[in-house]
C-alpha cells in the first residue's frame, strides 16, 4: 500500500489542493488519490481522515525505518502479544520474589524437579526483572509514546481544517449512504436538516446546498489520552528503580519499645500489639469441626517519632517528638509524609524485657535487697543491700561450645543468663560467682544451682530469686511492619487515572460526523463514526424522519469494514 | 444460618430456575419460527420478549439473592468462589440486559443465559456458607475491584456469546474446503469445551447426591537427608476414585461399578495430597463429557455446530459482529479499572506495593492485553467479522481461566477459601 | 514545521527512548534491591565504637578498609577473629585498617568477647542494625573489602581464612 501511494507521485487532488506524499484521500474535498481507488466502489478506509502519517514518505533513510518500525500498529500487537505471552511463562512455578527466604539454585529442582531446574536455567524464575520483559516494556512505551506522535498531528490537522463540500466519490464511498430526492428549495432543505442535528447535539456547519455536522470530536482524543497516561505509567514504573525513592524493610517491633527505622530519622514505638480471632459463632459449621482459627483483626497502636537533635550521634541519646499515632491494621497502614507502616506479621511470643530479683539468704531465705536488671544492655554494677553486685558475662541464648565453655547461641534473648560476682559481709575477699537464669525453666534446663555449687565449691551461701510476678517484665509480642517508602506512586496513579479517562472519552463517545450534498434535487448523505454504527444508522434514520424521509436504519448501512 | 440466608438461598435457586425456563423460552422464539401457520418475524418477536422477560424476572431474584445474602451475612458476598461465581453470573444477566437495551436483539440470549447458567452451576459446586472474612479481605476497596472486575468480564461474556454466534452464522458447515473444516473442527471444540464444564457439574452433583466419598492418605518424606520429617496427610475423594494421590494408601474405598481401588497412582510430578484429586476430577469430567457429546452427537446426527447453524438462519451477522465489538468496547474500561487500577490501590493499601506479580494479577493483566490487542487489530488492522469472532472466544476463555484456572492450577495471594 | 526540524524531533525522540530505555534494562538486571554491590560506592555510617567515640566510614577515608559484619553467638565469625586479627597486625602500617561491625549485641557482650579473644582492631556497635540494612547484610560473617577511593571492591560471604584474607587485601592495596 505504501510503495504504491509513493509510487503515485502526483498528490495534487483536482480540486486544487497539494497533498503530501502517503496521503489517501484528498485533505481537502475527500477524493481518493489514488488511480486505482478512483475506479473502486468499495467503502472508503477512513482511518486518519485518509491522511498521511508522519512515518509515510519517500525514501526512508535509517532513522526514519527505525520510525517505521515503532510507528507501526502491526508491531505493537506483536509486542503486546510477546508481552502476554512472557507473562504466561511467569506464572508457571511462583517467582522468587514470592518467597522472603530461599536459594533459588536448589529450591526449584527441590520442589518442583527437572522442569523446575529447566524453569530456574531459563532464567523465568525472574521473568519480570529479566532484561528481555524489560525490553519488550521499553519497546511497549516506545511504540505508545512514536504510534501518537506519528498519528495524533496528522489527526488534528485534519479534523481542524474540515472541508463542508465533499467530493461526491467520498460520500457515496461512505460506510452509511442514502440518496434521494428531495422536494422544494436545496438551501431551505438543508437549513431545515440542521434542526434536528442540532437538537441531537451535533455540531452544524452549512455551506449553500452542502452540510457538515459532527459531534464528540474529543472521542478521537481518546486512545492518544489512554496512551499519555500509559507512557506516564511506564515512566513512573521505571523511575522506581531510581536510588532513593523506594524503601523497603520488614522490622520487628516488641510491644512498649522504641524502635529506630534503619536509613530515616523516624522510630516507632509499638504501644501495644492486638490480634483477635472469630468467635466459634461466626464461624460455618464447616469450619467449626475443623478447629480452624480465623483471624479477625491485627492491630498495632503504634506512635512514629521524628527525631529532632543529635540523629547521628550514637554517643548521645537522640531527641525524639511524636509526628503520628494510628492504628495499623491490614488494609489500614500508618502513613507519615509518604513513610508508610503495614501490618505483615506478628510472635505472641513474650519477651523478658527485665526482672527484678531479689538477693536472698539462702539459709534463711532473708532478703537481703533487690535491684532491677534489664535483659537488653544490662548496667555492670548494682548493689542489693550491703552487697555489691558486678556483671561479668551476659549470655542472650545459654549453650555450650563443644569445649563445653559457655557461649549465647543466637543474637536472640531465648535463654538468657547472666554471670555475677557478688560481693559483701560474710564472702570471701575475691567474691562469690554466681550465674543466674531468669527464666524458671531454664534454671532446671541447665541446673543453675550445679553450676553455681560447682563455681563456688558447694552450696552458695546467697541466691538471686525473683519475688512474685510484680518483678518481671514482659514485652508480650512482637509485631512485624512493612516500612515503605515510595515516592513515585502519584504519579503511577496520575497515569492510571488518565488512562481512565482516556478509555472513558474514547470507549463511551463516539465520533460521528454527516456530510450531505444537494445536487438537482438529489440528497448524498455519507455519514462516519469511529465506531457504533448501529446507533449513527438509528440517529440519521430519525433525522431524516424529521425530514418527512422514511428510511429504515439497516438500508443505510453500505456494507464494508465495521470498525 | 439465619431467616435472610435461608430466604437468600431459596433466591438462588428460583433464579437459577427463571433463567433456565427463559433458556427454553429462547429456543422456542428461534426454532418455533418454522413451526408451521405462523409469520416467523412475529412469532420470534413474541416468544423473545416473553423470554427475555422471564430472564429479567431471574435477575430480580438473583439480586434478591445478593441483597439478602449482603444483609444476612454482613458483607457484600464476593468474598469466597461460590460468592463469586454467583455474582458473576448475575453480571452476565445485567450485560445482557444492557446490551439487549442497545440493540434489542432478543436472540442473544439464546447464548448469554446459558452461559449465566453454567457460571451459576458451577458456584454451587463450592461451599456456600458465609465466612468471616479475614483481616486482607476487609477493605472496600477490595469489594469495589471485586464486583467492577467481574461486571467488566461478563461484558467480555457478552462478547463471547455474540462471537460465538457469529461463527455458528458465518462457518460454513457443508463446505469441505481446508479452510471451512478448519473452522469447523474448532466450532466443535468450543461446543465441547462448554459441555466439558457442563458435565463437571453435573458430576458433582450427583455424586454429592448419592454422598460418594472414598479416603486416602498420603505420607510424604521432606527436607535433607539425615533430617528427614514424614508428613501424613489425609484426603476425601467425593468421586469415585480412579486415580488416587502419589503414594498413597487407601483409607476406605466406596466401590463403584465394581472398582474398589484406583485403577492407578498420580505421576511423581504429581506428589501434591490434592493433585491426584484434581486428576481424578479432570478425568471423570472428561469421561462423562465425551459420553454427553457422543449423545448429543447421536441425536442430532451430525457436528453440533452444522445442527446449531441453521437456528440462527436469518440473523443478520453484521449485527453480531457489532454487538460482539460494542459489548467488549463498554467492557473493557470497566475491566481495566476494576480488574487492574482498583486491584494495584487495594494492593497498595493491603501489602503495600501495588503490583506483585502475583499470578491472579499477571492473569488480569494478560486479559487486559489480550483486549487491548483485540482492539487495536480491530480498529487498526481491519480485523473484523470471523478473525474477531475467534478472537472474542479465545478472550473469554482466557478470562474464565483467569477466574477458574488460576485459582486451580496456580495458588497465590488470591486463593480463596473452599476452592475444589 | 520545516523537514529538518522534523528530522531533528525524530532523532531526540528515538534518542530520548533509546537512554531511557537502557538504563531501565540495565539497573533491573543488575539489579540488587538497592543493595551495594562489588563496584559500587560503600554506603556510608555513624556508629559507636567500643572506645566509646562515635566513628564513620568518611574517616577511613585514603585508606584501605576490611568491613567485617559479625556476632558473637555466629561460630564462623569467631573462628575468623584470629586471622583477621594477624592481618590487621600485617597490615595496618600499611594503610590498610580493618573495622568490625558488630550486629546488634550488647556493647557488654562485645566488650568481653573482644577482651577474650585479644582483638585490638576498631569494633563498633550497630544496635539498631542501621549498618547492616544499608550494607544488605544477611548471612554472617560477611567482609566488604573497600578500596581506598570508597568503592567496593569485594564482597565475601561466610568465614575468610588468612590465605584469601591476605590475598584479597594485596589485591585491594594494589588496586
Amino acid at each position: 500500500m505504501l510503495q504504491k501511494v509513493i509510487a503515485f507521485k502526483n498528490t495534487k487532488c483536482e480540486c486544487g489542493h497539494q497533498n503530501p506524499v502517503g496521503t489517501v484521500l484528498c485533505e481537502s474535498c475527500g477524493k481518493p488519490l489514488d488511480e486505482e481507488e478512483q475506479n473502486s466502489k468499495e467503502v472508503l478506509e477512513m482511518r486518519y481522515d485518509g491522511m498521511a502519517r508522519r512515518s509515510q514518505r519517500a525514501n526512508p533513510n535509517i532513522i526514519d525505518r527505525i520510525w517505521n518500525f515503532f510507528a507501526s500498529v502491526k508491531i505493537a500487537v506483536y509486542m503486546i502479544i510477546l508481552t502476554l505471552l512472557g507473562s504466561m511463562l511467569g506464572t508457571i512455578f511462583p517467582q522468587e520474589n514470592t518467597f522472603l527466604n530461599i536459594d533459588p539454585s536448589t529450591y526449584y529442582k527441590e520442589t518442583y524437579g527437572t522442569w523446575g531446574l529447566i524453569y530456574y536455567k531459563l532464567g523465568l524464575t525472574h521473568t519480570y526483572e529479566s532484561w528481555w520483559f524489560i525490553l519488550l516494556l521499553v519497546m511497549i512505551g516506545a511504540s505508545l509514546v512514536i504510534c501518537s506522535l506519528d498519528r495524533v498531528l496528522p489527526l488534528y490537522r485534519a479534523l481542524s481544517k474540515q472541508q463542508i463540500l465533499k467530493h461526491m466519490q467520498f460520500l457515496t464511498r461512505q460506510r452509511v449512504v442514502y440518496q434521494g430526492k428531495i422536494e422544494g428549495d436545496a438551501e431551505e432543505w438543508v437549513k431545515q436538516a440542521a434542526v434536528p442535528m442540532k437538537k441531537k447535539g451535533y455540531r452544524v456547519h452549512t455551506d449553500g446546498n452542502a452540510l457538515l455536522a459532527e459531534k464528540y470530536r474529543f472521542s478521537r482524543w481518546g486512545p492518544y489520552v489512554i496512551h499519555i497516561g500509559l507512557i506516564i505509567f511506564l515512566l513512573a514504573v521505571l523511575a522506581r528503580g531510581l536510588p532513593g525513592l523506594k524503601m523497603d524493610q520488614h522490622i520487628a517491633f516488641p510491644e512498649g519499645e522504641i524502635k529506630h527505622i534503619p536509613n530515616t530519622s523516624y522510630y516507632l514505638k509499638n504501644e501495644k500489639f492486638t490480634v483477635e480471632f472469630y468467635s466459634e459463632e461466626d464461624m460455618p459449621e464447616e469450619f467449626r469441626n475443623q478447629g480452624k482459627v480465623l483471624p479477625k483483626l491485627f492491630n498495632t497502636k503504634a506512635t512514629l517519632y521524628h527525631c529532632t537533635a543529635d540523629c547521628d550521634d550514637p554517643t548521645k541519646e537522640p531527641k525524639l517528638e511524636a509526628v503520628a499515632r494510628h492504628d495499623i491494621q491490614v488494609n489500614d497502614p500508618l502513613d507519615y509524609k509518604g513513610l508508610k507502616a503495614y501490618q505483615f506479621d506478628y510472635d505472641l511470643t513474650p519477651v523478658l524485657r527485665s526482672v527484678s530479683p531479689s538477693l536472698v539468704d539462702a539459709k534463711t531465705g532473708k532478703e537481703l535487697g533487690k535491684f532491677k536488671l534489664d535483659i537488653k544492655n544490662p548496667q555492670r554494677n548494682y548493689t542489693a543491700g550491703d552487697y555489691s553486685l558486678e556483671l561479668k558475662e551476659k549470655y542472650n541464648d545459654f549453650g555450650l561450645d563443644e569445649n563445653g565453655r559457655p557461649v549465647t547461641k543466637t543474637p536472640n534473648p531465648n535463654a538468657p543468663a547472666f554471670l555475677f560476682l557478688i560481693k559483701g559481709p560474710n564472702l570471701p575477699a575475691s567474691g562469690m560467682q554466681y550465674i543466674y537464669f531468669p527464666k524458671q525453666i531454664d534454671k532446671e534446663r541447665f541446673q543453675q544451682d550445679a553450676i553455681n555449687e560447682k563455681m563456688n565449691g558447694g552450696t552458695p551461701p546467697l541466691m538471686l530469686d525473683v519475688k512474685g510476678m510484680e518483678n518481671v517484665d514482659f514485652s508480650m509480642s512482637t509485631t512485624y511492619l512493612n516500612i515503605r517508602v515510595d515516592k513515585v506512586m502519584p504519579f503511577i496513579w496520575v497515569g492510571a487515572a488518565i488512562v481512565m479517562i482516556g478509555l472513558v472519552l474514547g470507549f463511551y463517545w463516539q465520533h460521528r460526523r454527516i456530510w450531505l450534498r444537494i445536487d438537482d434535487g438529489v440528497l448524498t448523505l455519507g455519514a462516519h463514526t469511529n465506531k457504533n454504527w448501529f446507533g449513527i444508522r438509528r440517529e440519521i434514520s430519525a433525522i431524516l424522519k424529521k425530514m418527512n424521509l422514511d428510511v429504515d436504519e439497516k438500508s443505510l448501512d453500505n456494507g464494508g469494514k465495521h470498525a | 444460618m439465619n431467616d435472610l440466608l435461608s430466604i437468600s438461598s431459596n433466591m438462588f435457586v428460583v433464579a437459577f430456575f427463571l433463567y433456565c425456563a427463559a433458556f427454553i423460552l429462547f429456543a422456542v422464539a428461534l426454532m418455533g419460527r418454522r413451526w408451521s401457520n405462523r409469520d416467523p418475524v412475529a412469532h420470534s418477536k413474541k416468544w423473545g420478549k416473553i423470554a427475555f422477560i422471564g430472564s429479567a424476572l431471574g435477575f430480580i431474584f438473583h439480586l434478591i439473592f445478593f441483597v439478602t445474602r449482603w444483609i444476612g451475612g454482613g458483607h457484600i458476598p464476593v468474598s469466597n468462589m461460590y460468592e463469586f461465581m454467583s455474582f458473576l453470573s448475575m453480571m452476565v444477566m445485567f450485560a445482557f440486559t444492557v446490551v439487549y437495551l442497545i440493540y434489542r436483539k432478543t436472540l442473544l440470549g439464546l447464548f448469554a443465559v446459558p452461559i449465566s447458567i453454567i457460571i451459576m452451576a458451577y458456584a454451587a459446586v463450592f461451599p456456600q456458607e458465609v465466612q468471616p472474612l479475614i483481616p486482607s479481605l476487609q477493605s472496600y476497596w477490595l469489594k469495589i475491584h471485586v464486583t467492577l472486575a467481574a461486571a467488566g468480564e461478563s461484558f467480555f461474556a457478552i462478547g463471547f456469546a455474540a462471537g460465538f454466534m457469529y461463527l455458528i452464522r458465518t462457518v460454513d458447515f457443508k463446505s469441505k474446503d481446508k479452510k471451512a473444516k478448519r473452522q469447523q473442527r474448532w466450532v466443535e471444540v468450543v461446543f465441547f469445551s462448554v459441555i466439558l464444564v457442563i458435565s463437571f457439574i453435573a458430576t458433582v452433583f450427583i455424586f454429592r447426591a448419592a454422598g460418594y466419598e472414598s479416603v486416602f492418605t498420603q505420607t510424604k518424606v521432606t527436607g535433607q537427608p539425615g533430617a528427614e520429617q514424614t508428613v501424613t496427610q489425609t484426603v476425601s475423594y467425593k468421586l469415585p476414585p480412579i486415580v488416587g494421590p502419589y503414594q498413597s494408601k487407601v483409607v476406605s474405598y466406596e466401590p463403584f461399578l465394581g472398582m474398589t481401588k484406583p485403577l492407578f497412582n498420580a505421576p511423581s510430578w504429581m506428589n501434591g495430597v490434592n493433585a491426584g484429586r484434581k486428576f481424578n476430577t479432570i478425568i471423570w469430567s472428561f469421561i462423562t463429557g465425551i459420553i454427553l457429546y457422543a449423545v448429543l452427537r447421536l441425536i442430532a446426527r451430525k457436528p453440533l455446530g452444522r445442527a446449531a447453524s441453521p437456528m440462527m438462519e436469518g440473523i443478520d451477522p453484521d449485527d453480531l459482529d457489532e454487538i460482539s465489538y460494542r459489548a467488549i468496547a463498554i467492557g473493557f474500561p470497566v475491566f481495566t479499572l476494576g480488574a487492574l487500577i482498583f486491584a494495584m490501590i487495594w494492593a497498595e493499601i493491603a501489602w503495600g506495593t501495588f503490583w506483585s506479580w502475583d499470578p491472579k494479577e499477571v492473569w488480569a493483566l494478560i486479559c487486559w492485553l489480550f483486549y487491548s490487542a483485540y482492539l487495536h487489530l480491530r480498529l487498526s488492522r481491519g480485523w473484523q467479522g470471523g478473525k474477531s469472532a475467534w478472537l472474542s472466544v479465545i478472550g473469554f476463555l482466557v478470562v474464565m481461566f483467569t477466574l477458574v484456572g488460576v485459582n486451580l492450577v496456580i495458588a497465590g495471594l488470591h486463593s480463596y477459601a473452599g476452592v475444589d | 514545521m520545516g523537514n529538518s526540524k522534523k528530522k531533528l524531533m525524530q532523532i531526540v525522540i528515538l534518542l530520548l527512548i533509546v537512554i531511557v530505555g537502557g538504563y531501565a534494562i540495565v539497573t533491573q538486571v543488575s539489579g540488587s534491591g538497592g543493595k551495594p554491590t562489588e563496584g559500587s560506592k560503600a554506603p556510608g555510617f555513624q556508629l559507636l565504637g567500643l572506645d566509646g567515640k562515635t566513628h564513620t566510614l568518611d574517616e577511613y577515608k585514603g585508606k584501605a578498609i576490611v568491613l567485617n559484619f559479625w556476632g558473637t553467638w555466629c561460630e564462623p565469625c569467631v573462628k575468623e577473629m584470629p586471622a583477621l586479627q594477624a592481618q590487621w597486625e600485617k597490615w595496618k602500617d600499611q594503610g590498610v585498617v580493618v573495622v568490625g561491625i558488630n550486629a546488634g549485641e550488647d556493647k557488654m557482650a562485645v566488650e568481653n568477647f573482644v577482651n577474650n579473644v585479644n582483638v585490638d582492631f576498631p569494633v563498633l556497635l550497630d544496635p539498631d542494625k542501621d549498618s547492616i540494612a544499608s550494607y544488605g547484610i544477611s548471612p554472617l560473617p560477611t567482609t566488604f573489602f573497600v578500596s581506598k577511593s570508597g568503592r567496593i571492591n569485594k564482597i565475601h560471604l561466610g568465614q575468610l581464612d588468612l590465605a584469601t584474607l591476605d590475598k584479597q587485601i594485596e589485591e585491594l592495596v594494589k588496586s
